[in-house]
């Protein structure tokens, strides 16, 4: 089915029913795309939103770890914490933006940060019902077998944390990245977002349907590799 | 003396000390008198904001704009999404048939379809409102066809014995024993409008609204007037949550209490 | 489906001829399992009276569940005869109820929605589908219930409601696929005496599987003992004593003695003596 919607859309366009200011034929997207490739500027605007994705998305999953696991593991840290995290939580990532502007301007230390924010929350979500799901029946194994805390935390902990932070990862890594293409909308001179906002200013389709469809790649790219983790750490979880 | 069993004032009292510092440094920043401090609004010109708000009406203006587009997408993307989810759930081949294209659009991070939108029906309210039903559409459309995939044949075949057709089965089985997952979808829609509403607001800065707002005050250099609209975000956000969470809990009081 | 009389606490003879007689002859099924054909009920011959209660036992994997799901009409495509009152079965219809092990009841509805329920495609006027399902509700003794959850139900009330719901449309043959399998052993006692108390009342025809041999034997007129592999009748006990049945009937233990015994024993030959004891 996906083909026949392509071929029908080479049709509508090359035949003329779609004037090329309202769509352009999967070709013309194809050679944009080609032409951007072999102008390096594909690769540069792919390079930096990676680059800001990924350096705010570690940050962000380190910070959110650190937060979730001490949540979960004192009492009094999550009595004193919790309501500022929930209330925070409260607030979308998106609407944080205008605050960190003034803040931050809009270098790339602010594209960074508004990453690291995105991935925060589900990772430290994440990581504390990871944390406090632990059975106490595995602890208590523990106890029996007296297992030394470092052994505690490498046998059992890590292993049954793994599996929900490792989907934490995912959830906070996909929203990261719908984040950062938005933010790249709205204030960069750089990257995937920005390539599209320029080809929306200048009446380029081919250069927008080109950013959606890298944009659209990467998603899936990294859904997909996340999905691939969450199963090859999981294979000792019963469906 | 563990968390757990002190009194409960005692934890009320721990859980306000970080907010309580927050604003004390907060405020510490704002009258420092250096170059720093100009982010920094003054907590007594946070609380002259909300009064100039509210009494200025914008308040209410920019929240029902926000809350309108909000709902708007829930009912159309999310009413689209749950008859394709039903659709799709019951019809293998349609499934086959659209499933892909679908899957394929949903890859593509929400607000890049801006700038495409924008060339084809221009940066205005219809840009918005498609993103905001686009919002709504996914997590409708999966949910409900999960659910409607998913129930179980045991109950279908009381369906059978007891002559039910086509139509029966669907009103009075299908429909209400996928209506768990149909919700659980109309949540996730419900909490997703809400942030494509307010992200979309700020990326293109007109037509009014809590993000609008937010923007502009961003242009105005106001963090004040940001402080404000960010808690009424939440607090909007956190209310209309909580009374849809009411409403799921009504539908749903057959389900036994572990759910 | 016609409305008819209720019948009164009185128990009733035999009810009318042809009304809920089930005759089966040379009954094969098989299920392709991994490309081969599974032979899974083989030379199943069968008459049953209309109002008898007829048990069935035997080991897992006998194929009493397909029997019943064969007869009830979920299950199509088999060889040989299944007919009702001289019609064969091919599909579900409202003259043939069942009861399965798990009530089946439809959580998003009430007690007394879900015996209704089961009245929406006969011709029972609305104005009197109230009163039928009240009525069925107190035949089981679940009055004051009628608004209550299927999760607010103990185990055995859902499923002393789904003999209700099953019975509502006054089916000529009642299925039961071991009702009282999810029950508590104390439970089972209670409505094992409750069934038979309402098939005194009722008298249709009810076929009963189940695993508890004396349970098969306190309830049913006859017992068939089922083998396995492939499903087939062992033989047919008659169980000659009037109703209401005495637990402690010495006739009761030592036919359950002897059912037990075959049922354990090593499989034999198919054997279809019928062995009419009288109590002395």
């Amino acid at each position: 089915m996906p083909l026949t919607l392509l071929a029908l859309w080479q049709i509508a366009c090359t035949s003329g029913f779609f004037p090329p200011q309202v769509l352009v034929p999967p070709s013309g997207v194809l050679s944009e795309l080609l032409a951007l490739g072999r102008s390096g500027e594909l690769q540069r605007h792919v390079g930096e939103s990676l680059g800001r994705l990924g350096v705010g998305f570690v940050i962000g999953a380190l910070v959110g770890l650190a937060v979730g696991a001490a949540l979960a593991l004192s009492r009094w840290t999550e009595a004193a914490l919790s309501p500022l995290f929930l209330g925070l939580w409260q607030v979308p990532v998106i609407a944080f933006v205008p605050m960190l502007v003034m803040f931050l301007g809009i270098e790339e230390r602010f594209k960074i940060t508004v990453v690291a924010v995105a991935a925060f929350f589900p990772v430290a979500l994440a990581t504390f019902d990871a944390v406090r799901g632990v059975p106490r029946a595995w602890l208590e194994v523990s106890k029996v077998y007296r297992l030394t805390l470092p052994q505690l935390i490498r046998r059992i902990l890590i292993p049954a944390t793994i599996p929900a932070i490792l989907t934490g990862l995912r959830v906070a890594i996909t929203r990261a990245w719908l984040v950062l293409v938005a933010v790249e909308l709205l204030a960069a001179d750089s990257g995937i977002g920005q390539m599209m906002e320029m080809g929306r200013q200048l009446f380029r389709i081919d250069t927008v349907l080109a950013g959606v469809v890298v944009s659209g790649l990467i998603g899936f790219a990294l859904d997909a590799g996340a999905r691939a983790i969450e199963r090859r750490a999981t294979r000792w979880k019963s469906a | 003396m563990s968390a757990a069993s002190s009194p409960k004032s005692v934890r009320i009292a721990v859980g306000l000390l970080a907010p309580v510092l927050l604003l004390a440094w907060w405020q510490l920043q704002a009258t420092a008198g250096d170059a720093r401090s100009l982010a920094f609004a003054p907590l007594g010109s946070v609380g002259a904001a909300f009064v100039e708000q509210v009494e200025s009406g914008a308040l209410v203006f920019d929240a029902v704009a926000t809350l309108s587009r909000s709902l708007f997408g829930l009912i159309i993307g999310g009413g689209i999404g749950i008859a394709l989810g039903v659709a799709t759930g019951l019809s293998r081949p349609l499934d086959r048939l659209l499933g892909p294209l679908l899957h394929g659009v949903r890859q593509v991070p929400l607000m890049g379809w801006l700038p495409l939108l924008g060339l084809w029906i221009g940066a205005g309210e219809g840009s918005q409102l498609v993103i905001v039903c686009l919002s709504a559409f996914f997590p409708a459309m999966l949910n409900t066809h999960a659910g409607v995939a998913n129930v179980e044949t045991r109950l279908l075949e009381v369906g059978r014995i007891y002559g039910f057709t086509p139509l029966q089965r669907f009103r009075r089985i299908l429909l209400p024993a996928a209506m768990p997952m149909i919700l659980t979808g109309l949540t996730q829609a419900l909490a997703f409008t809400w942030i494509a509403a307010i992200g979309t607001e700020i990326l293109l800065g007109t037509g009014g609204g809590l993000g609008v707002t937010l923007q502009n005050a961003q242009m105005q250099q106001r963090m004040d007037l940001i402080l404000v609209t960010i808690l009424v975000t939440a607090v909007i956000g956190f209310a209309v949550n909580q009374l849809f969470l009411a409403l799921r809990h009504h539908l749903l009081r057959w389900q036994p209490k572990s759910l | 489906m016609s409305v008819h009389v209720r019948p009164t606490a009185a128990p009733q003879n035999i009810a009318q001829p042809g009304r809920g007689a089930l005759t089966i002859s040379g009954m094969r099924k098989s299920y392709a399992i991994n490309g081969e054909q599974r032979l899974v009920l083989d030379g199943i011959d069968l008459a049953v009276r209309p109002g008898e209660f007829v048990s069935i036992v035997g080991a897992s994997g006998c194929g009493k569940s397909t029997l019943l799901r064969l007869i009830v009409g979920l299950e199509d495509d088999y060889a040989g005869e299944i007919r009702l009152d001289g019609e064969r079965v091919v599909t579900t219809s409202l003259d043939r109820g069942i009861v399965f092990q798990d009530h089946r009841l439809f959580p998003w509805m009430t007690l007394e929605e879900n015996i209704e329920l089961a009245l929406l495609n006969t011709n029972v006027p609305k104005t009197r589908r109230a009163q039928i399902v009240a009525e069925h509700i107190a035949l089981v003794n679940l009055t004051g219930f009628e608004k209550a959850y299927p999760h607010q139900l103990s185990g055995g009330m859902a499923q002393r409601a789904a003999i209700a719901r099953a019975l509502v449309t006054e089916p000529k043959l009642l299925l039961l696929d071991e009702p009282l399998g999810a029950l508590d052993a104390l439970t089972r006692v209670h409505v094992q005496a409750e069934l038979q108390r309402i098939w005194m009342a009722q008298r249709s025809t009810m076929i009963m599987v189940t695993h508890d041999v004396e349970e098969a034997l306190y309830l049913g007129d006859r017992v068939i003992v089922m083998a396995p592999n492939p499903g087939r009748i062992r033989r047919i006990v008659d169980v000659d004593l009037p109703h209401p049945r005495d637990r402690a009937s010495p006739l009761l233990h030592r036919l359950k003695d002897e059912i037990l015994a075959e049922l354990t024993a090593a499989p034999s030959e198919a054997n279809l003596v019928r062995f009419p004891v009288r109590e002395s």
